[in-house]
């Protein structure tokens, strides 16, 4: 199988024609950069990932990791890669120029994140989560503490990890019990924390572990929980690497997919406890992990896009190749030319490209969010970022599960054969449903906090703007059709909202009933409002006479079959939202 | 005007590829002179001399010409090249290293690696590596070119009986010296970049058994590859699979031994430009996508071929 | 000392290349682009003397139209320090960029040039060879291994029977081939920096140099289709079929 390669033309009209990335660099304070830079930036990236990471990709799935008593080995492989991701710099695409990274847009770190989750999503996971460390000690650390341990956090030389999880406490993070007691100038840390992604490795000198705990006095529940920093080695004087820490992966679990990625138990203190110390006040350790929930959800729906596309160039290349019909001739025919492995290409093509511009609509929002000037308008974009952030976490990953499945149906008896390579991305889709908020948490999400909290009103704004593409396509005769679909769509959004805004109140399990559906609901009408507007944006183009015409008459194509395979679900989700949650609820726990 | 054919030459004979030259000369037409230069390469300008269709040879022997230093060479050829009409080498490293200076100092086009002749300005070149051939016509007096040896039969070496003429002048640009040289490296060229690739499948029954294979990738200046079946069975080293999985090749010429041609191993040669295909069982799938099939015994086949080869 | 490396947009490797219906030339249009494999491989050469302290700075060139300034960029990004354009849009012949970098040559002074044994579109091979010829420099073309000695840069070539070493006069040429190197992966901080590296656009007349056509492109054609195979009947005829035949052996 061939290795991976960045759609780079699908990447950069997203980026230019859906996001506006000139236009977004100019309005933000982005010097210098630009759609030229972003260019030559994926382009090399795109190099990397296909030469470096994507042949490391099938060896992790099949190697896996063991541990040994060195600690966790990671695959063979990686961390000659790592080392060169890091020497290449790309660990600090957005990081704060103040700590040597280059400070690029939030939305140009997305669109190389594809990169490297598409060409080897295990080891993606690394640099993704020391991602979230560099910002929990970014946003939250004192003086300090930045000083001391992002430079080589941000660099690369350190990686990082998120530390939330208990065996008792994972959607209910409340209930976690790890404990931190004051120690003079820092805290000793006891406890036991599981599904720690690259808690342990041997690719580089220290591990920074972001750790969750209470302290002693806390108070119950969500307001008790404090975020310490625990280094694998403590520092000595000069700053390096020393005495190691009582901090040590104990096991490391056998997992469906993302082999090569170690999903590790930590466990803290088994000695003398392990030494911590405090980000930022105590007991805000939750509100901190809220702040970065954004970026976090928002990569594992990036995640979502890359094992879509992934999956996609497999299932493609294979249904170019397989023979399997025989013609009056004699001559044998590829598959791809039997109208449903055609189908099941274009939904997986369709789908991917509406979600890789979502994800990338998001990515944006953070960055107009983070530097707008205006309050007014920082409050707006805050809102939308807010309110796409569960959308691009659940919808995405959901609707990854469904086109990873394609993918392997596309191969036939071979994509069950773990040889041909589909069988790794169906199984390594599989937990993006569930890590960082599972589908239920992200649906509740949307429907508590971002709609019912403020009464719907960031809900519709989007609408609002959706229908303003709606009336575009409206106005030209070539994309009547498609206005229709868009417009039916959005009615079910606006009637979805209405629903919810009337019965949430008097049915106290109507909102996490009707939450899935609700979320899909919005997720397929984004997808198709960001598909109107790739449509209207190619038509432009190919009469002005700009870019490719093969490229751009396939986008109108591709936005045409969304608005008729992937958009009518939007209807269907509205018909089961008014139903309520009747017959969810009605039966006893004995009936079941 | 007469056509002058830069010989290659190793000092007591021609190389092969300086007769397919001449071949391509005389479809230009016209008389046909052959430069013999070098240091102590008398017997090289009397086999010279015995090549079909050559009127006259001229011999440039001095030391300023030893192992065909382009700067030196370049000069000498230039200043006779004026002239001719045309001044045509193999392309060869040499031809190749030689020639361009030859068209510069002369202030001319060169037509590198040329697969036909149309007319005497008008020839054919592979571009693109190959994936398309563009003909080219030459608007200079003098026509510098180098010819793609496999693309012409080579002349008779006999029958000829051309005069032979020392050539005085010695060109010493004294800007490069000759250092050292390693011939015919024992390590097989490497898989993907190798022009001719042999490989075995599962008919080969063990790996002992691919020393048959070896000895005549040895003949061919091969690189050794495998189905993956050979290699799931163990005859021989996962770095040699040829396949979907495994490698890509696309060489002039693979030879693809006991192999049945899984889908999967014809994506790794599909693109070789000759295929051939040695396998007993008739039925075998690599037979459709071969240019030359035999079915047969591969124990008997392959060491004849080594032989006949 | 000076390097200067000649680099060449062309089209990417990787890309199926497709005639034109009318057989004028190679469909170009939206095909996608790239720095000539040899030609990175030439300036990663000139990189690394740069970094073992035998160059002090890596000057590249390149000839064509605006969009050439991409692979000016890429080799920026990938550690030459400053970059010259000279626009035309017509490309011009071997012999017509020799004299163009023979220009250049004589402005810059560079101790060691070096280009790509040859573009994968033209696969001519020529012009280093030519402006050593237009310079009086000598050359050291399709190297495997160079080494600055002093005055002198000693040049392993990979040739038909082997490899050669020729010692030449600085300053020479150097064309690279395949083994040379291996081209880095470009660094984000050097992309990001490239973007401030001085590039500087000249014209042929600029140059005082007059590009005149010596040949003319009369027809482009795709290879002949691969035929249906036959079976021998015997290793005799398949013998014969390779070598008179396919003309492989």
């Amino acid at each position: 199988m061939s290795e991976y390669k960045h759609p780079l033309t699908d990447a950069e009209f997203a980026l230019n024609e859906v996001v506006g990335f000139d236009a977004l660099c100019a309005e933000n304070g982005f010097d210098d950069i630009n759609s030229e830079l972003a260019s030559v930036i994926l382009t090399e990236a795109g190099k990397f990932g296909t030469g470096v990471l994507s042949p490391l990709n099938v060896i992790g799935d099949t190697q896996g990791v063991k541990l040994t008593e060195k600690g966790v080995e990671e695959t063979a492989g990686f961390k000659d890669a790592y080392q060169q991701f890091a020497e290449g710099g790309w660990n600090s695409l957005i990081a704060d120029e103040a700590y040597e990274g280059q400070g690029l847009p939030n939305v140009l770190g997305t669109a190389v994140n594809e990169i490297w989750q598409s060409a080897n999503m295990a080891f993606a996971l690394c640099p993704l989560l020391t991602q979230g460390a560099v910002e929990a000690i970014a946003h939250h650390g004192s003086d300090e503490l930045k000083q001391t341990y992002l430079p080589k956090m941000i660099s690369g030389e350190w990686t990082g990890t998120m530390n939330l999880t208990e065996p008792d406490a994972g959607t209910d993070l409340a209930a976690i019990k790890t404990k931190a007691v004051p120690n003079g100038d820092h805290y000793l840390i006891t406890g036991q924390k599981i599904f720690i992604t690259w808690g342990d490795h041997q690719m580089t000198d220290n591990t920074i572990h972001l750790v969750l705990a209470r302290l002693p006095d806390a108070p119950a529940g969500v307001k008790g929980i404090s975020l310490f920093v625990v280094p694998k080695f403590l520092l000595d004087e000069n700053g390096n690497p020393g005495a190691r820490n009582d901090a040590h992966c104990v096991s490391v679990e056998h997992k469906l997919g993302i082999h090569a990625s170690p999903t590790c138990v930590m466990s803290y203190g088994d000695n003398e406890g392990a030494v911590g110390y405090l980000v930022g006040e105590a007991h805000k350790g939750l509100a901190y992990m809220f702040t970065m929930m954004n970026c976090a959800r928002q990569a594992v729906g990036l995640q979502g896009v890359a094992i879509a596309e992934r999956s996609y160039q497999q299932a493609l290349e294979y249904a170019k190749d397989r023979l399997q019909g025989t013609k009056k001739d004699g001559s044998r025919f590829s598959i791809i030319k039997f109208p449903d492995v055609r189908r099941m290409l274009m939904q997986m093509k369709s789908g991917t490209e509406a979600m890789r511009a979502l994800a990338l609509v998001g990515g944006a929002a953070v960055d107009r969010a983070a530097r707008a000037t205006d309050e007014a308008v920082q409050r707006k974009e805050q809102a939308r970022l807010e309110l796409l952030t569960p959308i691009v976490k659940g919808w995405i990953t959901e609707l990854a599960q469904e086109l990873t499945y394609l993918g392997t149906q596309v191969n036939g008896g071979m994509g069950f054969i773990e040889e041909t390579g589909s069988a790794q991305h169906y199984r390594d889709a599989r937990i993006l449903t569930i890590y960082e908020g599972t589908t239920g948490i992200q649906a509740l999400d949307l429907v508590g906090r971002k709609t019912l909290l403020n009464k719907g009103e960031a809900l519709a704004d989007l609408l609002a703007e959706i229908e303003e593409t709606v009336v575009a396509l409206e106005g030209e005769a070539a994309f009547a059709e498609q206005g229709k679909a868009l417009r039916e769509a959005l009615n079910a959004g606006q009637e979805a909202r209405t629903w919810l805004l009337e019965n949430a109140e008097q049915d106290p399990a109507a909102a996490g009933a009707v939450s899935v559906h609700f979320m899909m609901l919005f997720g397929f009408l984004c997808g198709g409002w960001l598909m109107g507007k790739s449509a209207l944006r190619a038509q432009a183009l190919l009469d002005a006479g700009n870019g490719d015409p093969e490229y751009l008459k396939g986008k109108l194509v591709t936005a045409q079959f969304y608005s008729e395979h992937l958009l009518p679900r939007t209807k269907a989700s509205l018909d089961t939202i008014r139903k309520g949650s009747a017959s969810i609820m009605a039966l006893s726990e004995d009936q079941f | 005007m007469a056509i002058l054919v830069i010989a290659e030459h190793d000092n007591s004979t021609l190389k092969g590829a300086t007769l397919n030259a001449v071949t391509a000369a005389s479809q230009v037409g016209g008389e046909l002179h052959l430069l013999v230069a070098g240091e102590g390469c008398g017997a090289a300008a009397e086999a010279a001399a015995q090549v079909a269709g050559v009127s006259k040879v001229l011999v440039a022997d001095n030391a300023a010409y030893a192992h065909q230093l382009a700067e030196n060479l370049s000069k000498l050829v230039a200043e006779l090249g004026k002239d001719y009409s045309h001044v045509i080498a193999p392309a060869t490293t040499t031809g190749k290293n030689v020639m361009p200076r030859v068209a510069a100092l002369l202030d001319v086009a060169q037509l590198s690696d040329i697969t036909a002749v149309e007319s005497d300005n008008t020839f054919q070149r592979p571009i693109y590596a190959g994936n398309a051939i563009a003909t080219v016509e030459s608007l200079d007096p003098i026509k510098v070119i180098t010819v793609r040896g496999t693309a012409f039969d080579a002349a008779a070496e006999t029958g000829g009986s051309a005069s032979v003429e020392a050539v005085a002048a010695v060109h010493d640009a004294g800007i490069s010296a000759f250092v050292g040289e390693e011939v015919a490296q024992s390590d097989r060229p490497e898989l993907t970049s190798a022009k001719v690739v042999v490989s075995g499948g599962r008919g080969m029954g063990n790996g002992e058994n691919f020393a048959i294979l070896e000895k005549l990738a040895d003949k061919l200046g091969a690189a050794v590859g495998a189905s993956r079946a050979a290699v799931d069975a163990g005859f021989v080293p996962n770095d040699m699979q040829v396949g979907q999985t495994g490698k890509i090749v696309a060489p002039e010429l693979y030879i693809a031994v006991g192999i049945s041609g899984a889908i999967q191993h014809l994506a790794g040669m599909k693109d070789s430009k000759v295929i051939v295909a040695i396998n007993k069982d008739e039925e075998a799938p690599i037979f459709q996508v071969a240019d030359y099939s035999l079915v047969a015994d591969l124990f008997e086949a392959v060491p004849e071929l080594d032989a006949k080869l | 000392m000076k390097a200067l490396v000649a680099v060449k947009r062309v089209i990417d490797y990787n890309v199926k290349v497709r005639v034109k219906s009318d057989n004028t030339d190679v469909d170009l249009a939206n095909v996608k682009m790239a720095l000539n494999p040899f030609c990175e491989i030439a300036v990663e050469e000139a990189v690394r003397l740069k970094e073992a302290g035998t160059v002090s700075e890596v000057v590249v060139v390149s000839i064509g139209p605006k969009a050439c300034q991409e692979q000016i960029r890429t080799a920026l990004a990938l550690g030459a320090d400053r970059g010259i354009q000279i626009e035309t849009d017509e490309m011009p012949e071997s012999l017509g960029v020799a004299k163009l970098l023979a220009k250049v040559v004589e402005e810059e002074k560079p101790e060691l040039v070096i280009l790509g044994k040859q573009s994968i579109d033209s696969d001519n091979n020529q012009t280093g060879q030519m402006l050593g010829a237009l310079l009086d420099m000598p050359q050291g073309t399709f190297a495997s291994e160079v080494k600055v000695e002093g005055d002198k840069v000693n040049v392993t070539r990979e040739v038909d029977g082997g490899l050669q070493t020729v010692a030449l006069n600085l300053p020479a040429i150097v064309t690279t081939d395949l083994r040379l190197n291996e081209p880095r992966y470009a660094s984000l901080p050097n992309i990001m920096k490239a973007k401030k590296k001085p590039l500087d656009v000249k014209t042929p007349a600029d140059l005082g140099v007059e590009l005149k056509a010596h040949t003319r492109l009369l027809k482009v054609a795709p290879p002949a289709e691969r035929q249906a195979g036959i079976r021998v009947s015997s290793v005799d005829e398949l013998v014969d079929k390779l070598k008179n035949e396919a003309k492989v052996i």
